[in-house]
């Protein structure tokens, strides 16, 4: 099952929304490509899972959300990082670090 | 924190609105979706079917952004809940019987609760109620508590070093209010200044009393209490200042107390007074030393230094008294001291009877959850195969749980407000059937404390009840009910409810045995002799001013002006018709006033200082022992010929004569009381009494000493006429009022009842609990009976097919009904076995409440055991008989 898979990438995937954001306010869509664009294609966020996400660094005061128009002239809902998001981004990027450098290194190991 | 907050609001009451944008949001990332893949040359339709497919199932989206939301828990909940109620209006009969038992069921807790809050519970309407104290002197002897010396409380009060402040009140002080017309007696209280600092009482209109008003000379100011101030002085402010006249002395009014000011008491406190009306500084400063050692009116109260504990200050109080028995061997030679914390000495005697009360409440709800329990149980039967398709289409065990629990608190709490209904509705009818002496009643009221009772109470019952079939339906298998048949649930449940069943009696058997020795330890207590006649006696107080009283000097028996006032209203009294005869007395049996002396007897040899012999002390006039029915077992009575100017007589009860003349004759010899002047003092004893049961029925006569009117050594300002009647004593009423007026229109009267009343209040603790406990029993009798039948009707129609065959081979209707009465007999017996062993166990709490029987008393479990089997075997009869009386092939067609 999907959920299974999803919690593996809970973390992940909020770190990425972040990061996402960290330049300009996008709509879901927009988020989605550039995780993708970002990973090099690595992930491809379902909507299915982004959108909890979405909601759920929202009510925790890390994003904010406003209807707005898109390139394309629709209605759409943007999301923009928060002072706290910027701030959850810059732990959230260290301590990811931390582990990508001791996973390396770990396995790296002989 | 704020964020999380406000995202809980508008999901939980925005809900609708939130849903909508998410739905938007959605749809408009479709339709990006969708037009990239346009820009990429796919048609619309196409793109907007692709964009769909890789979503996935729309809901599914919007479910899983709703399972993070913050407050889903309360959506859940208000879903649930509107599931429940749904639930419930689909099945009114269930419905409105477990509302209605439910309401019952709480209500009476909730009631009771009340009451126990009241009483009990509430702090103590004062500053700081927990560091206030009651302080008394304790006779080394046997260890009783009893009021204080004027001097003690001086000495305590310099010596202590545990009191922030420490005041005495003088309870006696009455007051004749003169002026407008009739005259009216005040009953008053006299208070070191420190009173009412010391309770943290703010006057509501001028001050407390000041230092130096303690002393004589500056005394001669009052504080009212709020009623005495609206009824007397029409609740003018104006009255501050000035002067008003109390037994013909003027004194200044300097304040108004609170409205919502009493003083709580214990019901044995300052006797028969339950409100004051004016307050006066006690003044204490000109008595001689050996009143002031000497005798002992003086109700004291602490207050704790802070942070200091209630061991301390005992301890610091021994100490003082330890000094006092030294410096003062012939007053205090066998005193202690003792603190009492004043909440735990207001309540003392009803303690224990009113959290017997609230416990079998309790117990009666009990019995009420089980029957519930039942129903559920039956209809959780009718419901497996909603809960198996729900469980088939995916909805977990704990989510299944959780909204059958919904429901059941549910239920529980719509009981719970109707039954709270019925007691806001209840209160005043409530408060008037108390017991008058039952202390704080006037504060019984539905407050916070009480519905957070009352809520939690319903919750607790709903979880309770509603676990029941839960703990069934772990039982059942998801698919089991889903195959026809399910025996094998049935036959769990049928287990369960025994269980149940035999729960119920034996609860119902405890609760009939506390009702039982109660109703018997109350018959026992009303069939005691008082020692008097009841039937035909009308009684009133006395209130005689102080012109009455003027030249009298302690001890000399200068009575003349009160004997001429009494002879007189005697006179009158006789001659009004239907009265056959008339008399005084000092002390009425069972109305709350008491008094007791030293004595000497002439010829012993004199007692070592500090001890002595003590008798309750009687003064009456001449016709006093005919009027009121005591017998005069040996000698003669009293004459009119006993008074100031011949020798000085006395008549001993029977309690006396044996306890002080064990194998004389006491006619004849002579007997002195205390701090009589020793040339007059000597009194013969001319004859002896029936003994009188005059503290309440149930504490044996002391030795009592009787003595006529016109010799008593002591000034009697409040005497009780007695009449003995021959019509209905309340038809003379008006008569006694003019006979009175008539004499003297100043001399107030008050407190006319019957004997009857005096002894029906007197025993008004008793009766409450007696009645209160037999209602609670016949309740859970009730109860369970309707849950037996229940039981058993639900056990016969499992059985139909089996009985239905049994008769087709031949088993008569009589076999069956047998069949079915010996399962029934079966539960009850077992219940009422658990029953009496629980009975046993609990009775010996109550031991302390009862009167001339043993908490073990044969004849009250063998009968309550009788009838509750009766009973038992009653409500099963029916549905058994239902079984014997069907037609074996409608049975067996039935399935």
């Amino acid at each position: 099952m999907a959920t299974s898979q999803a919690d593996l990438l809970q973390g992940t995937l909020d770190l990425l929304i972040l990061k996402s954001l960290a330049l300009e306010q996008l709509h879901g869509m927009g988020i989605s490509r550039r995780i993708a664009q970002i990973t090099n294609g690595t992930f491809e966020v379902k909507a299915g899972s982004l959108f909890p996400a979405l909601h759920r660094l929202e009510e925790a005061g890390w994003l904010r959300s406003s209807w707005g128009e898109s390139e394309t002239n629709r209605r759409a809902k943007f999301y923009r990082l928060t002072k706290p998001g910027r701030n959850q981004l810059h732990i959230e990027a260290e301590r990811w670090e931390r582990i990508s450098l001791a996973m390396a290194s770990a396995l790296r190991a002989t | 924190m704020v964020r999380r907050f406000y995202a809980f609001c508008r999901n939980v009451f925005r809900k609708n609105r939130v849903d909508h944008e998410l739905e938007e949001e959605i749809r408009s990332y479709l339709e990006l979706v969708a037009a990239e893949k346009v820009r990429c040359g796919v048609t619309r339709e196409e793109a907007l079917r692709e964009a769909r497919r890789d979503l996935g199932s729309l809901e599914r989206v919007k479910e899983n952004v709703r399972d993070i939301r913050t407050g889903i828990y309360m959506d859940r909940l208000i879903q649930d809940v509107r599931y429940a109620i749904r639930t419930l209006i689909k099945n009114p009969a269930f419905s409105v019987v477990a509302i209605l038992t439910l309401a019952l069921g709480i209500g009476a807790n909730t009631a009771m609760f009340t009451v126990v809050n009241a009483v009990l519970l509430k702090p103590l309407p004062y500053f700081q109620p927990d560091r206030l104290l009651t302080v008394w002197e304790r006779r080394l002897t046997d260890g009783t508590l009893g009021t204080v010396a004027p001097a003690n409380f001086f000495d305590w009060r310099e010596q202590s070093r545990s009191f922030d402040k420490m005041a005495a009140l003088d309870p006696y002080p009455d007051f004749i209010l003169n002026g407008n017309g009739e005259a009216k007696r005040l009953s008053g209280a006299a208070v070191s200044s420190d009173f009412f600092p010391l309770l943290g009482v703010r006057m509501a209109l001028g001050r407390s009393f000041l230092e130096k008003e303690d002393l004589p000379g500056e005394n001669q100011v009052v504080i009212l209490s709020y009623s005495t101030w609206l009824r007397e002085f029409g609740g003018r402010t104006g009255i501050l200042g000035k002067q008003v006249t109390l037994n013909n002395a003027g004194y200044t009014v300097v304040g108004v107390l609170p409205r919502d000011f009493s003083l709580v008491r214990n019901a044995s406190d300052f006797q028969s007074r339950n409100r004051f009306d004016v307050w006066t500084p006690i003044g204490l400063g000109s008595a001689p030393a050996s009143w002031l050692r000497g005798t002992h009116p003086l109700s004291v109260f602490g207050r704790l230094k802070p942070g200091l504990s209630f061991e301390r200050a005992q301890a610091d109080l021994d100490r003082i008294a330890r000094n006092l028995q030294r410096l003062y061997p012939v007053y205090d030679k066998e005193a202690g001291i003792t603190a009492i914390p004043l909440r735990q000495h207001v309540v003392a005697n009803v303690r224990l009877a009113l959290f017997t009360l609230l416990a079998a409440v309790g117990l009666v709800l009990l019995i009420a959850c089980a029957n519930i329990a039942n129903l559920l149980l039956t209809r959780a039967a009718a419901r497996q195969h909603e809960m198996s398709l729900r469980v088939a289409l995916g909805a977990s065990r704990k989510r299944l749980a959780q909204q059958l629990l919904t429901e059941s608190i549910v239920l529980a709490i719509f009981g719970g407000l109707l039954g709270l209904f019925l007691v806001v509705m209840g209160v005043p009818a409530l408060a008037h059937h108390l017991p008058k002496d039952l202390p704080r009643a006037s504060e019984i009221a539905v407050d916070g404390r009480v519905l957070a009772f009352t809520t939690l109470l319903s919750a607790l019952t709903g979880i309770l009840f509603g676990l029941v079939p839960l703990f069934q339906s772990r039982q059942a298998s998801a698919n089991a009910p889903l195959k026809e048949g399910g025996r094998g649930i049935a036959a769990g449940q049928s287990r369960l409810r025994s269980a149940l069943i035999v729960g119920q009696v034996a609860v119902a058997l405890v609760l009939l045995t506390g009702a039982g020795l109660t109703m018997k330890s109350f018959w026992t207590l009303l069939q005691v002799s008082p020692g008097f006649r009841t039937g035909h006696i009308l009684t009133g107080r006395l209130s005689l001013p102080p012109q009455y009283l003027n030249g009298y000097k302690f001890g000399t028996g200068e009575h003349r002006r009160i004997s001429a006032f009494e002879r007189e209203l005697l006179e009158r009294a006789r001659h009004i018709p239907g009265v056959q005869s008339a008399a005084f007395t000092a002390y009425l049996p069972l109305s709350g006033t008491d008094n007791s002396w030293a004595f000497n007897i002439e010829g012993r040899s004199p007692k070592p200082a500090g001890v002595y012999d003590v008798a309750n002390y009687r003064p009456v006039s001449a016709d006093y022992f005919q009027t009121i029915g005591v017998p005069i077992l040996r000698g003669r009575g009293f004459i009119d010929a006993d008074n100031e100017d011949s020798p000085l007589v006395v008549i001993v009860n029977q309690t006396m004569a044996r306890a002080f003349w064990q194998h004389g004759n006491p006619i004849g010899q002579r007997v002195r009381i205390g701090g009589e002047p020793k040339q007059r003092g000597w009194r013969t004893i001319v004859g002896i009494a029936g003994d009188v049961r005059h503290e309440n029925l149930a504490v044996r006569p002391q030795p009592q000493l009787y003595l006529p009117y016109a010799q008593a050594p002591n000034v009697e300002a409040r005497p009780t006429i007695v009449l003995r009647t021959s019509i209905d004593p309340t038809s003379l009423t008006s008569a006694l009022r003019k006979a009175v007026s008539g004499v003297d229109p100043n001399v107030p009267l008050d407190q006319v009842e019957t004997m009857k009343q005096i002894v029906s209040a007197s025993v008004g603790q008793s009766r409450f609990r007696t009645a209160v406990l037999l209602i609670f029993a016949l309740l859970a009798l009730f109860v369970a009976s309707i849950g037996l039948y229940g039981v058993m009707s639900y056990l016969v129609s499992q059985r139909t097919r089996e009985f239905g065959i049994r008769m087709a081979v031949g088993a008569t209707s009589g076999s069956i009904l047998r069949l079915v009465l010996g399962q029934a007999a079966k539960l009850i017996s077992i219940g009422i076995c658990l029953g009496l062993v629980g009975a046993v166990l609990l009775a010996r709490f109550i031991a302390s409440l009862l009167y001339g029987i043993t908490p073990f008393d044969a004849d009250t479990l063998i009968s309550v055991s009788a009838l509750l089997a009766g009973v038992a075997l009653l409500a099963s009869y029916i549905p058994a008989r239902r079984a014997a009386k069907a037609d074996p092939m409608d049975s067996l067609r039935y399935e």
